[in-house]
């Protein structure tokens, strides 16, 4: 069984070194274009799976956060200029702590409801951000918007420090997401999306846990709104806290598999490559929003519990069928895990990477 | 309504799902057939490919396919004619559903996966600056016929070329350049204002408000408000209240009829009404506020049905030909695109060149005649010229100032409601 | 003062459209437990019924609203049979959520596609005549949409209380276990509850489109407030859903009067979190699915 133990880290070594690779192979400047919107959008994903996958709380208030980061880079560069192109990135850990202290009491407040409850609670508190963008006009200029000067990179390499940023950061959210599911953290994760009042029952801290986990996530999601927002140049608050951005979020991570390492990843780039290939080639036909509501409604009928999920329990099944085959003493009954895995079992989550 | 709007173009971020077997079709088919062009383009002989990103989908879509005739009539225009310089006009137009991801995508495909001759604006407002940027980056001039907001000109870009007559929050100076030529007599005392929370509209109510406040103009009420507002009836009563003799009315579109119907409701009716936007939608606006409630409302245009500008004949006749119709339902966003492709048209005629870095410096010089009127440009792409004012008369939208261009004098104290 | 009073005239006047939404959608909640996000997208169908009805053959909105509803109560049950009732028990409450919000989206290509994008109304001859009394405005117009939904509201009632339906219904929200024990076939009245619930938004779009313009895209702005109200009512009771609209809509209409529009949606947003977080099932909510 060694040699699986090491798969999960193997898979992961080789993903970013292809995906580092990828401009030196001279990608023409679409793709690479392509590429760092959905990068962005796999960081997102892969962080809001901390909150929404692993414990549980299906936030619909990331997108604030998105919106918080991008006002931050934005606001921090009205007063300080840009001359190399490169200090917006090293701004970027302090937009992360700014926007996981932001996190903290908004998460001990909003942390007390669940499930449906605590995703209308995050997504009221959504709006009332947005209002706030367009409200306090002192400081965020508010329907007008804000500019962020442009980076002086050569047209030739324009999207390289983007690019190379935003693995950087999907390197941190899905080494968090590993650590986690491979550490007391994620069974502490597990037990209190399963039940919270035995997790705590049990001896989990239960708040330590939700509030480190959320604070994590928006502070992975601040950090690229900001990237977001020097790549763009100029923001408003409709575009910038935007109900838009979390619904793809939960989207992708529903899609690819919930509390899976590869699913958010997996989702983002499904949907986002295909979005945008699709608008572009496909234009103005209404027709498209039909088809891919139908789409939708056939996986979330089909495959309820995402990609991820979907293909493991496959392959989990064919391989219990040789073993059985070659009469290898059977385990529990493959039914059992097959039910229980995303739900509540935590067993079943250590499973997967 | 921002809100709905930019959760309108969820159909298209989340339009993905749909898309994993397009894609592969699509690229596959890509890979096999097209790519042709980037290799011929430049050649005489071989198309003329110009790029634009328009929202075609969500609440602009009307605009957006508006736009995209004034694009097809130019080029078949031109085509009929032989095309320019020898190539015939190819307009390719993509959608960026309102969304300033996809456009940023749509122009770096447009420019370096099509490799497009030239690139003409985005229609949504709110997306000129990323989408500007990204062709600035690849030397492309950029001309667009929406999005002439004050950022916009600040970002400095050489190549960006607004086409419409002025920056559009300088739409309404024409109204109060009006006023201002009145005798004291009949001059309004007292002004009254409600403004659409947007980069465009709201400026314009502001820039008229700095004008008549310099003039001694009093402002009794002001009141901004936010795009989902469903109805105006608060803002407008507390308008009412006050009895100003002129409302300005720094609007878009639908809130310029709920402006509309919330004062005939409260049967006030001011001396002067001008709205920015809304009013000047030949079609719409007496569909959507009752004809009779439209006479002597006031609001500016740079384009109108029996203008003399260059070409404007031509434009109308062509128009109401291909896509049917009489000259009062022609939609001035299409005569704004129309405009932008006379103006590569002009730039051809005159040096003989269709390269980016010519058009570039050509326009940056002189004054250049299209179906708005004579175009001349600033260093960061502002139009340097005026406005009309047009009033409705009679059912008909009328340019009432300044005299060049007027057809007829215009009426007031305004009406009463219904009259 | 005045605008005060103006505020809360237009509010409550306004309230009883929200009202009749909303409660359709916490019907829905009540029998199934399931978040209906399509509930918008429903009632701005309705309301392009309506808006058909009156353009091609002149029928007045109040007229078409049985027609609207038969229409749509098929629609709903077809809706909770294709997409709902497939749906594994256990991820019910999640999943319903994304599933009703494709079901929205489906609505509005549809939608789009049919009507296109433009801003419709329903411009009836007397939409625009009003009343002044005492110094306070008041539109016909309003004053009509409010009695329809009261109206509405009534039958409503009627058939929740007098009719063996209704008692089907009223039995498995207040307890779906026992309700089956006595014979209640739960997977029937989930099915004609949801067809309940989307004729309660025809009726309501009847109402919407006199009042207000609308397209495709407007059940965006009316799904976060229909969301609003039934979580600050209580998910589940129809009585909390016309105080939740009530208090939205006076709330929104008095903070707008009174002191600007651009304040006016964050009231009742603020409003609502505090209810939340110190009553998380609401005002009138029974059960705090989701609270601890």
């Amino acid at each position: 069984m060694s040699s699986r133990r090491y798969a999960g880290p193997l898979r992961g070594v080789v993903f970013f070194a292809l995906l580092a690779s990828l401009p030196s192979f001279n990608l023409a400047h679409w793709v690479l274009n392509i590429l760092v919107f959905t990068l962005m959008y796999a960081v997102m994903s892969s962080s809001w799976n901390l909150v929404g996958g692993f414990a549980g709380y299906p936030s619909l208030g990331h997108a604030a956060f998105f919106g918080i980061g991008a006002y931050a880079m934005a606001l921090w560069f009205q007063h300080h200029a840009i001359h190399s192109g490169y200090e917006p990135f090293l701004l970027l850990p302090l937009v992360g702590l700014l926007a996981a202290a932001i996190g903290l009491p908004v998460a001990v407040i909003a942390m007390r409801t669940r499930s449906d409850v605590f995703a209308i609670v995050t997504i009221t508190l959504l709006f009332v951000t947005q209002t706030l963008a367009f409200n306090l006009r002192g400081l965020t200029n508010g329907a007008q918007g804000l500019s962020i000067a442009a980076p002086p990179f050569s047209a030739g390499t324009f999207e390289r420090p983007f690019y190379y940023t935003l693995i950087v950061l999907l390197a941190l959210a899905m080494g968090i997401t590993f650590g986690v599911m491979r550490s007391k953290l994620g069974l502490s994760l597990a037990a209190v999306r399963a039940d919270e009042d035995k997790a705590r029952g049990i001896g989990v801290r239960v708040l330590g846990v939700k509030l480190l986990s959320f604070s994590v996530s928006v502070g992975l999601t601040a950090m690229v709104g900001g990237i977001w927002a020097y790549y763009e140049g100029f923001i408003y608050p409709q575009f910038a806290v935007d109900p838009l951005v979390t619904i793809a979020i939960v989207l992708m991570t529903f899609l690819g598999g919930r509390a899976t390492l590869w699913g958010p990843v997996l989702g983002a780039f499904i949907l986002e490559t295909g979005q945008q290939t699709l608008a572009y080639s496909l234009g103005g036909s209404q027709f498209y929003l039909i088809a891919y509501a139908m789409v939708f409604l056939l996986v979330m009928l089909l495959m309820p519990r995402g990609i991820v999920p979907s293909i493991q329990d496959r392959l989990r099944q064919r391989r219990r069928r040789i073993e059985v085959d070659a009469g290898a003493p059977r385990p529990s009954s493959p039914r059992m895990t097959r039910s229980s895995d995303t739900r509540s079992s935590v067993p079943a989550l250590k499973g997967h990477g | 309504m921002q809100l709905h709007n930019r959760l309108r173009t969820t159909s298209s971020l989340v339009a993905g799902l749909a898309a994993i077997a397009l894609v592969i079709t699509g690229c596959a088919s890509k890979g096999g057939g097209g790519g042709s062009t980037a290799a011929t383009s430049g050649a005489n002989g071989s198309p003329l490919i110009i790029g634009a990103s328009v929202s075609l989908t969500g609440d602009f879509s009307d605009s957006g396919k508006a736009v995209q005739r004034g694009y097809q009539l130019w080029a078949d225009t031109v085509n009929a004619k032989g095309g320019i310089l020898g190539r015939k006009v190819q307009i390719k137009i993509v959608d960026d559903a309102s969304s300033p991801t996809q456009v940023v995508t749509n122009y770096q495909n447009l420019i370096n996966k099509d490799h497009v001759d030239l690139t003409f604006g985005p229609f949504s407002t709110l997306l000129t600056i990323p989408a500007s940027q990204v062709a600035k980056r690849y030397g492309y001039a950029f001309l667009a016929p929406a999005g002439g907001g004050p950022d916009v000109f600040k970002q400095n870009l050489t190549n960006f070329f607004f086409v419409q007559p002025a920056p559009t929050t300088q739409s309404g100076d024409v109204f109060a350049n009006w006023i201002l030529s009145l005798s004291p007599a009949d001059r309004p005392k007292t002004a009254a204002y409600a403004e659409l929370d947007d980069p465009f509209s709201a400026p314009i109510a502001e820039n008229i408000r700095t004008k008549f406040e310099a003039a001694g103009i009093q402002t009794v009420y002001k009141q901004v408000y936010p795009s989902e507002t469903q109805d105006l009836s608060p803002v407008m009563a507390a308008i009412a209240a006050k009895h100003p003799d002129v409302i300005i009315g720094g609007t878009q579109s639908v809130d310029a009829y709920a402006q509309i119907k919330a004062l005939v409701q409260l049967k006030y009716s001011p001396k002067f009404m001008f709205q920015s936007n809304g009013a000047n939608s030949p079609l719409e606006y007496p569909n959507k506020v009752g004809a009779g409630n439209t006479t002597g409302v006031m609001s500016s245009a740079d384009w109108f049905p029996g203008s003399k500008a260059s070409g404007s004949d031509a434009f109308t006749a062509d128009y109401t030909k291909k896509f049917g119709g009489t000259a009062q339902q022609v939609d001035d966003n299409s005569a704004e695109a129309y405009a932008t492709g006379q103006l590569i048209e002009a730039v051809a005629a005159k040096t003989g060149k269709l390269d980016n870095a010519t058009i570039i410096s050509s326009l940056h010089s002189g004054s250049w005649p299209t179906v708005l009127g004579d175009l001349s440009w600033g260093a960061n792409g502002a139009p340097t010229g005026e406005f009309n004012l047009v009033q409705w008369q009679g059912g008909k939208l009328l340019p009432v100032y300044p005299s060049g261009v007027s057809q007829a004098a215009p009426v007031f104290p305004k009406p009463n409601w219904g009259g | 003062m005045h605008a005060l009073i103006q505020g809360i005239i237009l509010g409550v006047l306004t309230a009883g459209v929200y009202a009749l939404m909303a409660s359709g959608q916490t019907l829905i909640f009540g029998i199934m437990k399931v978040v209906n996000l399509a509930q918008g997208a429903m009632v701005i169908l309705g309301a392009y019924l309506s808006y058909q009805l009156f353009t091609s053959f002149g029928i007045d909105p109040l007229l078409a609203i049985p027609i609207t509803t038969v229409a749509m109560f098929i629609l709903g049950v077809a809706v909770q049979l294709l997409f709902l009732r497939p749906l594994k028990a256990e991820d019910r409450s999640e999943l319903s959520l994304l599933v009703t919000f494709a079901v929205a989206l489906l609505l509005e290509g549809i939608m789009s596609v049919t009507w296109k994008t433009s801003v419709r109304s329903i411009n009836t001859g007397y939409a625009n005549s009003s009343w002044t009394v005492f110094g306070y405005q008041i539109t016909l117009v309003r004053l009509w949409a409010f009695l329809l939904s009261i109206a509405a509201l009534l039958v409503l009632y009627l058939l929740l209380n007098r009719t063996r339906f209704g008692r089907a219904i009223r039995a498995t929200v207040q307890n779906p276990e026992s309700a089956r024990l006595l014979g209640v076939e739960s997977s029937r009245v989930s099915a004609l509850g949801f067809g309940l619930g989307a004729a309660t938004a025809a009726a309501a779009g009847s109402v919407y489109g006199l009042l207000y313009p609308f397209n495709s895209g407007s059940h965006y702005d009316l799904i976060s407030r229909l969301l609003s109200i039934v979580l600050l009512g209580g998910l589940g009771s129809i009585g909390g859903a016309v105080v939740g609209a009530l208090i939205v809509s006076t709330s929104s209409a008095v903070v707008a009067s009174a002191i600007s529009p651009s304040w006016s949606e964050m009231t009742f947003f603020v409003i609502l979190l505090l209810v939340l977080l110190i009553r998380p099932q609401g005002l009138f909510g029974t059960t705090a699915r989701g609270a601890i």
